[in-house]
């Protein structure tokens, strides 16, 4: 009798479970069957969180790598006055081209997404952008910094800024969105005044009027700055 | 004999068939939620997201990933020659990156196959200018020269009373851009830049042509850090 009864909870709790997994399909199903826009945006953000995997293990791999050579090559300095010599050359080759960690003075900039509202362009005029990052390195580069980072992301001499939609792309790193912090080392004044300058940024300090995108800077008295991770190759370039 | 015991049935195990009932029902009512929830959360994930940005951005990453692996494969060799070999090995990596650098800072003379973009406009300004550089960095470009100026990320391009500056030296138009780089996807950034600009009323010439050897010469003098110390 027992048995009977513990069988005929089972089955009943078998019943209820398919019941409740059929309920949810249905309710999924009909979700999906206008356009089946979930299951395509599914496949597409599943594509996306593979290959931001991806591309953040490769960068920590590359800065390993440059880790290694670094150590390698430190060793062998201790042998030689010329690969001594080779090696300090190339180190400061190296933090220019933003290669190595740096700290020193410098300043913050923190840029905020506004508030959405109705954009005469058609564009997306509340989101911070990737020009919005790229004018505000420039400014910095133009007012003395002498490296900067952004969102944790150093740029190099040969650093590009791409995106769409609020969706900031620097090299090959994965898309930031705001807030990004805009970090750079160098004179704290010259940095201030040049983002001070109302023609410097003409754009954003519109949008900070028309839809509350707020650019704070703030002086910082030593802020490190991360060394580069991702591919800095010239395959095409010769050198005579 | 007396008859043998038996479990009351009856009011003392309903409570307890009752429970099961529950027990049964909100299983059932979690696993409806789990499954709604989710198909809920992906929807409020892509918010604003349409699926064309997501197709350019997985294009975007695959080429970025591409591009990540050839570099983790070259610092490979690199580690793995160094490892072999003394300071002979390392001599000859240091010497190579050396010269590597040098190009990518705009430190020494270049040449390679690219393009040639000339831009004879009226008061274009520093921003249409840091665009059009940017747009050819993110074409892949390895060495620019605006007018036989040298231009990397960190040389300033402004905006002055009397024109445009590349690190304070006058460029007026028109503009030679000179570009070393993978020319498909030069040629593709130029052809998109030049059809906008020939939209562009102040735009009189906007012509790209792709040379198998561009020879840029301008060289940047570099300035020693004053305020940045190495970590």
């Amino acid at each position: 009798m027992a048995r009977n009864r513990v069988l005929g909870i089972l089955v009943v709790a078998a019943v209820a479970l398919a019941t409740g997994f059929l309920v949810a399909g249905q309710v999924r199903a009909q979700l999906l069957t206008p356009s089946n826009q979930v299951a395509r945006y599914q496949a597409l953000v599943r594509s996306v969180q593979d290959l931001v995997k991806a591309n953040e293990s490769s960068r920590a791999k590359i800065a390993s790598l440059r880790s290694d050579i670094d150590a390698l090559e430190g060793a062998a300095a201790q042998q030689s006055t010329t690969t001594r010599a080779l090696q300090n050359e190339v180190a400061d080759l190296r933090a220019h081209a933003g290669l190595t960690t740096i700290h020193g003075p410098g300043v913050q900039v923190d840029l905020r997404n506004g508030t959405p509202a109705p954009d005469v362009n058609g564009q997306i005029g509340y989101l911070i952008n990737y020009q919005d990052i790229q004018d505000v390195v420039n400014i910095l580069f133009a007012g003395g910094a002498e490296g900067i980072s952004v969102g944790g992301r150093r740029i190099t001499p040969l650093t590009s800024f791409s995106g769409s939609a609020g969706q900031i792309v620097i090299d090959q790193g994965p898309p930031l969105t705001a807030p990004v912090k805009v970090v750079a080392v160098g004179d704290r004044n010259r940095m201030f005044a040049a983002l001070e300058d109302p023609s410097a940024i003409p754009d954003l300090r519109d949008r900070e009027v028309r839809f509350q995108i707020t650019v704070t800077v703030t002086g910082v008295p030593d802020v490190k700055l991360p060394a580069y991770d991702s591919s800095l190759q010239i395959p095409h370039v010769s050198t005579p | 004999m007396s008859a043998p015991h038996r479990r009351p049935s009856g009011p003392r195990r309903r409570p307890r068939r009752a429970i099961e009932i529950w027990l049964i029902a909100l299983l059932v009512a979690l696993v409806a939620t789990v499954q709604i929830r989710s198909e809920a959360e992906v929807e409020r994930s892509l918010v604003g997201t349409d699926t064309t940005t997501l197709a350019f951005l997985i294009d975007d990453l695959h080429r970025a990933n591409d591009s990540l692996a050839a570099e983790a494969t070259d610092l490979t060799q690199r580690r793995d020659a160094l490892q072999a070999g003394g300071s002979s090995a390392a001599d000859q990596e240091l010497t190579a990156e050396a010269n590597r650098l040098r190009a990518i800072e705009g430190l020494v003379p270049v040449h390679g196959r690219g393009i040639v973009i000339v831009v004879d406009a009226s008061s274009l300004q520093a921003l249409d200018l840091q665009d059009a550089i940017n747009n050819l960095a993110a074409a892949g470009a390895e060495a620019i020269a605006v007018n036989d100026h040298r231009v990397v990320i960190g040389v300033a391009i402004m905006q002055t009373p009397n024109g445009v500056t590349i690190d304070g030296a006058l460029v007026p138009p028109p503009w030679t851009i000179s570009v070393i780089g993978d020319t498909n996807r030069l040629a593709e950034a130029a052809d998109l830049m030049t059809q906008q600009m020939h939209s562009d009323r102040r735009v009189r010439q906007a012509t790209y042509r792709v040379e198998a050897d561009v020879a840029i010469t301008a060289v940047i003098t570099q300035r020693p850090f004053v305020y940045a110390n190495g970590s």
